[in-house]
């Protein structure tokens, strides 16, 4: 219970991990983007080689790239083979009854298959390298501009903010009380559905009591703080962009707008 | 026989992360029956994790519990048994309290190891008895209790399995002094009265000194000292060293040796204390006559 790794962020102090959170949001939104431009094999290459590229940057281990690729493989082969059965231009390799296999179609499915790898890729990467709660204040940062239609920004990413805050605290609580209650005998590996369920109810009690008494802890605990919401609160780590960040805006830009030419000089496959 | 040996258990959390931590290091300890073991050390020093071994609730990452010279771990799908034989209380019990009554709580171990109404009736009352609970209380649910008697509820529902160990993790945490003295009391008595082993967790080294026979101490994960109570804290420098304290009549006898009284070997309860130092005041008192 207690390996259960939250928001994924892996600590360290890379390149990735140091960059200003709101950049490297947008940054890694412009290149899930960027991944849907190229048309061709020379494109669709450089988007791959500049996800490695950043991967080294980071200094993760690479099975933990491998790791967060792993649970979508099966939405991956799935659309695959759609595209590959339902595409019917190009040249036919193979044709029995309804089913043909054409040269396109495997050109097509090897594409989409690419693209989400390089997207659920790109996407762990921010989780990776960036603590929860810096992400869910960049994301403040980020939306403030909604203030104008009457959107609490700051409510909502303080809310967000608890509600990831305390996944570990109650899968601990939950961790203690499981061992609790097994020490006292509770079986909850074994028996049909009905009682496996039954079984749930000596966790599930104790761990709503405690959320309600964490939940007005807490609520006192930030009155006592004074604390009345987003206005003309000021904020101990300021985010401030540095040159490094602006480097990373031009790299981006440039990769996104080489793409786009590459796609004007190859022929598409597509 | 002991009742209980560890032989070099070990036990790594999150192992392969940058957050694996070594909880404890190659500990062979052997705790015989009828004893009441205290184990004291640092928070973060082992203690709650070594004793969560000893019911089967962790598995080892190397090493092995031994239970009446039987291995646990021999056969993964009995483990429940070693629970009902070492029943181990938590921090905070009252926290894992779920049923509509305290009765029906308390009665919880005891219809988990399948016996029959008369048998969990029996247990649940004598428990209730050991820890002090009104019979009338038993029929309120225990989220109207107060502090104390949740607590209590809590370690009469490990006590109704009539475990062969009982295992205390802090159970006088956050109470007052008339709670803990109350407490410890009957746990005290528990033992007495079964025969019981004993092994009790504790920050506070009065209630240790107090109560227990022997003591365990931990540090870093390993075991510093483990010797009869008396022992352990005459050796007052040792343990200062590793950061824990003595109680606070061990540290006036010392000042008082410290100042030239000859005070004799150094006390650890409050009681031992007076029986020691009254006949020396009576003599001084003597003297000046």
């Amino acid at each position: 219970m207690i390996d259960i790794t939250l928001g994924q962020y892996f600590p360290g102090n890379s390149f990735l991990h140091r960059m200003d959170p709101r950049v490297k949001m947008v940054l890694i939104f412009l290149y899930i983007f960027s991944v849907f431009i190229p048309q061709n094999w020379v494109g669709l290459g450089l988007a791959v080689a500049f996800l490695v590229f950043v991967i080294i940057l980071s200094r993760l281990p690479v099975k933990l790239i491998f790791k967060s690729i792993k649970p979508i493989i099966p939405l991956v082969l799935i659309t695959s083979a759609l595209n590959i059965f339902y595409i019917s231009d190009g040249t036919t390799l193979f044709k029995w009854g309804f089913i043909q296999i054409t040269t396109k179609g495997i050109t097509t499915a090897s594409f989409i298959a690419i693209r989400i790898i390089c997207l659920i890729a790109g996407s762990s990467l921010l989780t990776y390298t960036t603590s929860p709660t810096t992400l869910t204040d960049a994301l403040e940062r980020l939306l403030s501009p909604l203030k104008v239609v009457k959107l609490n920004v700051h409510e909502l990413a303080m809310m967000m903010t608890i509600a990831l805050r305390f996944i570990p605290t109650l899968i601990e609580e939950t961790d203690k009380i499981m061992s609790a209650q097994k020490a006292r005998g509770a079986d909850l590996e074994s028996g049909g559905l009905m009682q496996r369920i039954r079984a749930l109810i000596p966790i599930i009690v104790p761990l709503f009591v405690s959320s309600f008494r964490r939940a007005f802890d807490l609520a006192t605990a930030m009155e006592c703080r004074c604390y009345r919401g987003g206005e003309g609160r000021t904020r101990m780590k300021q985010m401030k962009m540095r040159v490094p960040d602006y480097i990373s805006i031009v790299v981006v830009l440039a990769f996104a707008a080489g793409l786009l030419g590459l796609n004007f000089i190859f022929k598409s496959v597509l | 026989m002991p009742i209980i040996e560890t032989q070099g258990l070990s036990y790594t959390y999150s192992p392969g992360t940058p957050y694996k931590k070594d909880a404890i290091k190659g500990i062979s300890i052997k705790i015989e029956k009828g004893d009441f073991v205290g184990i004291i050390g640092h928070t973060g020093s082992g203690k709650s994790t070594l004793v969560q071994h000893l019911n089967g609730l962790l598995r080892p990452t190397s090493g092995k519990v031994l239970l009446n010279g039987r291995d646990i771990w021999e056969n993964p799908k009995k483990i429940r048994e070693v629970r009902f034989k070492v029943g181990l209380v938590f921090q905070y019990p009252e926290h894992q309290l779920f049923e509509e009554t305290a009765y029906k709580d308390i009665a919880f171990g005891p219809s988990n190891m399948g016996l029959d109404g008369d048998e969990i009736d029996k247990r649940v009352r004598t428990a209730a008895r050991f820890v002090g609970l009104k019979d009338e209380l038993l029929e309120k649910s225990p989220f109207e209790l107060s502090g104390g008697e949740k607590r209590r509820v809590a370690i009469a529902g490990v006590m109704a399995m009539q475990p062969e160990v009982l295992i205390l993790d802090e159970p006088t945490a956050g109470l007052d002094p008339k709670g803990r003295d109350m407490i410890l009391g009957q746990i005290a008595e528990y033992q007495k009265e079964n025969g019981a082993t004993v092994i009790l967790v504790s920050h506070s080294m009065e209630d240790i000194a107090r109560t227990t026979k022997k003591v365990l101490v931990m540090n870093k994960g390993s075991v510093a000292m483990f010797d009869e109570t008396q022992i352990v804290f005459s050796r007052a420098e040792e343990l200062q060293s590793i950061g824990l304290s003595v109680p606070a009549v061990t540290r006036i006898f010392m000042q008082l040796r410290g100042m030239g009284y000859n005070v004799g070997d150094n006390a650890y309860t409050v009681k031992q204390a007076v029986e020691r130092l009254l006949p020396l005041l009576k003599r001084e008192v003597g003297n000046n006559d």
